[in-house]
Order: structure tokens, then C-alpha cells, then sequence
């Protein structure tokens, strides 16, 4: 197996985004008010935390160059990563456009309102996982998110944006 | 103690059929409520509380102790079969909930969340009514420093359950805590790492970034798996006879039980500190005092019994400052009091001088709502166990579409349903490079209590820090945190060359 392909080498470059990430988190704080007279000022804690992110993720870079380094057969860290490849994997695709799918669902959550945008999510994630019956997929779709919207409307009252639907509420508070 | 009051209190609400009605009521509603994942016992006890308006003390009192009761063990059902804990009191559920149910184990999985919980909940009632001055006494003791340490002690449990890597453990526990200070400083109402977004100014909201990092995640990871045929349909066909656990598995837990209904009671009675912190602290304590750590983690029932019992517990030991010194212990005992003082009672120290009936009642309520719990737990626990068989492709979408209801349903806030969604891509790579997600959860939990603790420890004593050797208590709680970092590490170590070492005899065998 390659070495890149290794949990080790993801660990590597897991510790360099990730010190990437903590050194601009560090830089940040620099930026937070200062209080005069103040024992702890507002950006010590978060200083503290990056401080600390920043020490562990240096050892984890460390433990992974070594281990690159050694390259032993029967290290559990030269076992193959998860991929992350969204060219090659249809898996990662897949999970990649159920991203991409929740993302338009927080987007479109108030304009849609909640029933409409959760089935049509659902239908779709569904068709993407190979469910076929057309039939147990417009209704699984529908009536879960409506009848989630009923417990939480009428029962629970939460008050749930309906988007586009809203004269069903309307119509439910006339019943 | 006077036992005859005593007994004609456990009387009055036992054989009361408006108290057991309600009782029973509040235990369902809190079992349903608190398995949908971002529906709290806090949120079922909020929301139901207009009902009991209208009633007498100890039946709304049973309605309440019921949600709350029915709460945290319905909060168990939704992180063993679906990997979303409902409430953060099972968020440490999951850690073999979840893998028991992988392994076509899911029945007997609730079963042992249902009866811990039971048990749990009867050490806290039990240990409420005898030791109840007693506990608020010393808990009430605690100033910052204290809770500073508590904190620490707390967050020294990440160690314990950060698996093979310690390294990736204190990372994703950093990372948390980072996450934490997201929103206005609570002392100085300084701005940090909010860039201008006003939802973001009072910080990240708890239940949203804990169904992100677990559902949503676990879902994106679902899809991935099944359209790279890795997905495995969980078996339907696991015969539950009995929604009790056997002699045997009971015989196998009760250390756990024991010591998790203890840690939760303790934790519990401590102001601030609940049923989300007392879980993590009673898994890591049996973890790092188990002949086999190394199966926790993999789906054994101790580690379900040790943080249901654990939850539960705190349940009674919630009420020991409500009652003792009219000071609630979490959220759900400060909507208690505010029921107590709607009702013209002022709970406190006179409480036990003038009104010892009532208290002896509340204290009849609390065992009436964990045996109501038992109640419905039983006869639930083969319709929940069926939800695993539910096909894959229909299951996803629909957990899915809840979960995100879920974390819309906190703050009614269209802004925590992105969080929700950013956690579960953060997640779901966290996952993919093995950064354990659960001192994340932990961190978010202690972070604010740390960090506030902190602040004014430091305030108070003009920034010196090592003020805090005149805190016994403290010190006590900090010397514990070492030794349980050290054994962890030990532990953890062990567990690494065991594993090592069963690969190679594998790997030679083949």
C-alpha cells in the first residue's frame, strides 16, 4: 500500500490543517477587547484553547512523521485510511450531495417551510440510496414531515414556518 | 426522620388515582418527548407545565417528575437506535448503546437503558430522602474554585474516552471548549469570533451542534455506506421475551448501576452540574475501574448501565438543593420551583420545620415517576426495538428530517438549523479521520462552567491563581482529575499493545 494512502499520512495532514485552523483561531483573539484592570481578559480562555490544540496537534504531526518514517507492517497506523477522494469513491459523491442537499435545506427552510422542503429532501435522499417504490417514497415523504409538523404545531407549540403551505396551518386552526 | 409521616406520605401518593394518572401521563409524554432528538426533559417539563395549573401540588408535581423521569430515559431510546442521543444526559449513552444495536442487540440494549434508569432513579429518590440535608450542606459549600475543579475533574473523563489516540482526544476536547467561547464573554460582554452575526453573539446553541456532530453525521456516513454496499441492514428478527434483563446480565451491571446512580445523585445535588455532566464522569469512572476497558466502547451493557443508571440518579439528587435550600440543581428543578411557588410554597430549610408532609410527598412522587417510567418503558421497549428494522433508505431520510426539526425547535431559529447542518459535515470528517466526536460533547458541556469558574476565581483572588491550595475540596477534586488522567492514560496503553498484539496472533493465523 501507498504510504499516502495510510491513516498515518491522513493524520499528517489531518495536524496541518488543523494547526493552519488553530493559528488563525490564536491570531483572532488578538483582535478581542481588552478590559482595563481586568484579572482575565475576554481572550485569555480562548488563547488558552488554541495554546492547547495547537501543543496536542504538533505531537499528533510528530507521532504521524515518525511513524511515515518507520513504515512498520503491523502498525495499526499503516492500515488504509478512510477515502476522502470525491472523484474516485461514489460513496464520498454521495455524501458530498447529501452536503450539499442539507445546505439547501437550511437555505430554503423559511421560503419553502418546513413540510415542503422535508419532503422533498427526503425523496430525494431516498431515490440517491436506491429506493424505487414511487409509491412508499411520496408517502413516506409527505406524511413523516407532516405529521412531525402536527405534533410539534398543535401538540407541542412549537410554531414551525410553513412557507408556501401556510394556508394549511390556517386551515388546521380552523378544524 | 419521622416514619410514620413518612409512610402516610408514601400512602397519600401511592394510592392517590389523580397522582398515579398523572404520574403515568408525564412519564409518556417524557419518554416520547425526550427520544426525539432535540426535545430536552428541560423543554417537556417547560411545555407541559401550563397543564398543572389547574391541579393540586402532588399530582402536578407527579406530572412534572414524571416528564422529567420519562425524559432522561426516553433520551437513551433515540442515541441506541438511531446514534442521536434525545436529551445531552444520553449523549454518553450512545457509546455502546449504539454499537449494541449494530450488533442486532437493540431490545436488550433498551432494556438495560430502562431498567439502569430505574434503578438509578430509585438510588437518587432513596438517597434523597435520607441524606438530603446532609448533601445540600456540602454541595452548597462550593464557591468558584470548587466549580472550577469540578469542571476540570469532569474534563479529565476525555481521557478515558478518546480511544487508541489520546493526542485526537485532547484535540477534539481543545476544539470544544474553542467552540464555547464563540458568542459575548459572560463577564465582559467582549465579542468573540462572531464576525458581525447576531445569532451567533449569545454563542452556539448545545442541542443543534450535538444533533449535527452525531445524526447528521451518522446519516452522511449512512448514504456513503450503502452506495459503497457497506451498509448492513440491522436484523429484525431479535426475539425480545423479556423487556426486563436477565439474572445473569443484571448480575453482569450491578456495580455500574450501583456506582452510576451514586456519581448522579452526587452530581446532581451539586447547583449547575447535571444529568449531560454526571454521565460522562460515571463512564469513564467504571471504564477505568473495568478488568476490560478495552470493550468499552465496542457494545457492552456496563457501559449502558453505568451512564443510564448515572442520569438518572441525578434526578433525586436534583431535588436536594430544590428542596433543602430552595436552590434547583439543573433547569428541570428550577421550573419545579417555580411550580412550588405558584403554588404558594417556598421550598428551603423552614420547608422541613413546617411542611415536612410535603416534602416526604415529593420525595413519594420522585419513586411513583421512575416506577411510572418502568411502566411505560416496558411496555414500549419491543415497539422501539422494531424502529432498527425499519429499511435504511426509508430510515435515513426520516431521522434526518426530524433531526433537523429537532435543532430548529430550540430557539425556533431558522440560523440553528445551518449550524446543525456545518456540524454534521464537521462530524462526518472527524469522522472519516478518526477524531473521536464525544470530548467535543463534554467540552461543550463544562466549557462554559470552566471558563466562568475561572474568570471569577481569578477576579476574586486579584489573579493569583495558587489561592486555590486554600480550597480542600478543590484540591481533592483536582488530585482525583490527575489520578483519573493517569490511570487513563495507563489504561488506554494497555488496551493499545492488547489490540496490537490480538492483530498480529490474527494476522499469523491467517
Amino acid at each position: 500500500m501507498k504510504k499516502t494512502q495510510t491513516k498515518a499520512f491522513a493524520n499528517l495532514v489531518a495536524s496541518v490543517i488543523m494547526l493552519v485552523f488553530e493559528i488563525w483561531a490564536y491570531i483572532q483573539t488578538l483582535s478581542f477587547k481588552i478590559v482595563k484592570k481586568a484579572a482575565v481578559q475576554p481572550a485569555t480562555f480562548p488563547q488558552i484553547m488554541c495554546i492547547g490544540m495547537i501543543i496536542f496537534t504538533v505531537i499528533l504531526l510528530i507521532q504521524s512523521v515518525f511513524k511515515l518514517m518507520r513504515a512498520n507492517p503491523d502498525d495499526p497506523m499503516m492500515e488504509a485510511a478512510a477515502s476522502i477522494n470525491i472523484l474516485k469513491n461514489k460513496g464520498v459523491q454521495a455524501g458530498a450531495f447529501v452536503i450539499v442537499l442539507c445546505l439547501a435545506y437550511a437555505a430554503l427552510f423559511e421560503v419553502l417551510g418546513y413540510v415542503l422542503v422535508s419532503a422533498i429532501i427526503a425523496a430525494i435522499i431516498m431515490w440517491l440510496i436506491g429506493k424505487r417504490d414511487v409509491k412508499q417514497i411520496l408517502l413516506v415523504s409527505i406524511l413523516v414531515p407532516l405529521l412531525m409538523w402536527f405534533v410539534f404545531y398543535k401538540l407541542l407549540t412549537v410554531n414551525i414556518p410553513m412557507g408556501v403551505l401556510q394556508p394549511l396551518r390556517t386551515l388546521v386552526d380552523m378544524i | 426522620m419521622n416514619w410514620g409521616l413518612l409512610f402516610e406520605s408514601y400512602g397519600s401518593v401511592f394510592l392517590n388515582p389523580q397522582v398515579l394518572l398523572m404520574t403515568l401521563l408525564g412519564a409518556t409524554g417524557g419518554v416520547l418527548l425526550g427520544a426525539i432528538p432535540g426535545m430536552t426533559a428541560t423543554m417537556g417539563v417547560a411545555l407541559l407545565i401550563p397543564f398543572s395549573f389547574g391541579m393540586d401540588l402532588i399530582p402536578s408535581i407527579g406530572l412534572l417528575l414524571g416528564i422529567y423521569c420519562g425524559g432522561m430515559y426516553g433520551g437513551s431510546i433515540s442515541a441506541i437506535l438511531i446514534h442521536a442521543p434525545g436529551t445531552p444526559a444520553a449523549a454518553a449513552t450512545l457509546l455502546d448503546g449504539y454499537p449494541m444495536c449494530q450488533q442486532g442487540k437493540a431490545g436488550k440494549a433498551l432494556s438495560i437503558a430502562m431498567f439502569s434508569s430505574f434503578c438509578g432513579g430509585i438510588i437518587g429518590a432513596l438517597v434523597m430522602t435520607f441524606l438530603s440535608p446532609l448533601i445540600a450542606d456540602v454541595a452548597m459549600e462550593f464557591t468558584s474554585a470548587e466549580m472550577l475543579m469540578l469542571a476540570v475533574f469532569g474534563l479529565s473523563v476525555i481521557v478515558a474516552i478518546s480511544g487508541q489516540s489520546i493526542a485526537k482526544g485532547l484535540i477534539s476536547a481543545f476544539f470544544g471548549m474553542l467552540l464555547c467561547t464563540i458568542g459575548m464573554d459572560p463577564t465582559y460582554s467582549a465579542k468573540r469570533f462572531t464576525y458581525g452575526v447576531k445569532p451567533l453573539y449569545s454563542g452556539l446553541a448545545f442541542i443543534p451542534v450535538l444533533i449535527g456532530l452525531f445524526a447528521v453525521a451518522e446519516i452522511i456516513s449512512g448514504v456513503e455506506r450503502t452506495i459503497n454496499g457497506e451498509e448492513k441492514q440491522e436484523k429484525s428478527d431479535e426475539k425480545i421475551k423479556e423487556v426486563l434483563p436477565d439474572l445473569k446480565t443484571i448480575m453482569s451491571i450491578w456495580p455500574q448501576i450501583i456506582s452510576g446512580g451514586l456519581i448522579g445523585t452526587f452530581i446532581g445535588a451539586i447547583p449547575g452540574a447535571g444529568g449531560d455532566i454526571a454521565v460522562f464522569v460515571s463512564y469513564g469512572f467504571n471504564k477505568s475501574f473495568s478488568k476490560y476497558p478495552e470493550k468499552w466502547g465496542t457494545g457492552i451493557p456496563q457501559g449502558v448501565a453505568s451512564t443510564e443508571s448515572a442520569n438518572n440518579g441525578c434526578s433525586g439528587g436534583a431535588m436536594i438543593p430544590l428542596l433543602s435550600l430552595g436552590v434547583p440543581g439543573d433547569a428541570v428543578t428550577a421550573i419545579i420551583l417555580g411550580a412550588f411557588i405558584m403554588k404558594g410554597i417556598q421550598p428551603g430549610p423552614t420547608m422541613y420545620r413546617d411542611q415536612l408532609d410535603t416534602v416526604y410527598c415529593v420525595f413519594a412522587a420522585l419513586m411513583l415517576a421512575n416506577l411510572a417510567m418502568l411502566v411505560v418503558g416496558c411496555a414500549g421497549v419491543r415497539f422501539f426495538a422494531k424502529i432498527v428494522s425499519v429499511e435504511k433508505k426509508i430510515l435515513y431520510p426520516i431521522i434526518l428530517v426530524i433531526s433537523l426539526l429537532g435543532a430548529f425547535s430550540i430557539n425556533k431559529n431558522v440560523f440553528d438549523v445551518g449550524v446543525c447542518v456545518i456540524f454534521g459535515i464537521v462530524g462526518w470528517l472527524m469522522n472519516k479521520f478518526e477524531f473521536p466526536l464525544s470530548p467535543i460533547l463534554l467540552a461543550l458541556i463544562l466549557g462554559p462552567m470552566c471558563e466562568q469558574n475561572f474568570v471569577r476565581f481569578m477576579d476574586l483572588n486579584g489573579g493569583n491563581f495558587m489561592a486555590i491550595t486554600g480550597h480542600p475540596i478543590a484540591i481533592g477534586f483536582f488530585v482525583v482529575a490527575v489520578g483519573t488522567v493517569l490511570f487513563s492514560i495507563y489504561n488506554q496503553q494497555k488496551i493499545n499493545k492488547r489490540e496490537a498484539a490480538a492483530k498480529k496472533a490474527a494476522k499469523n493465523i491467517d
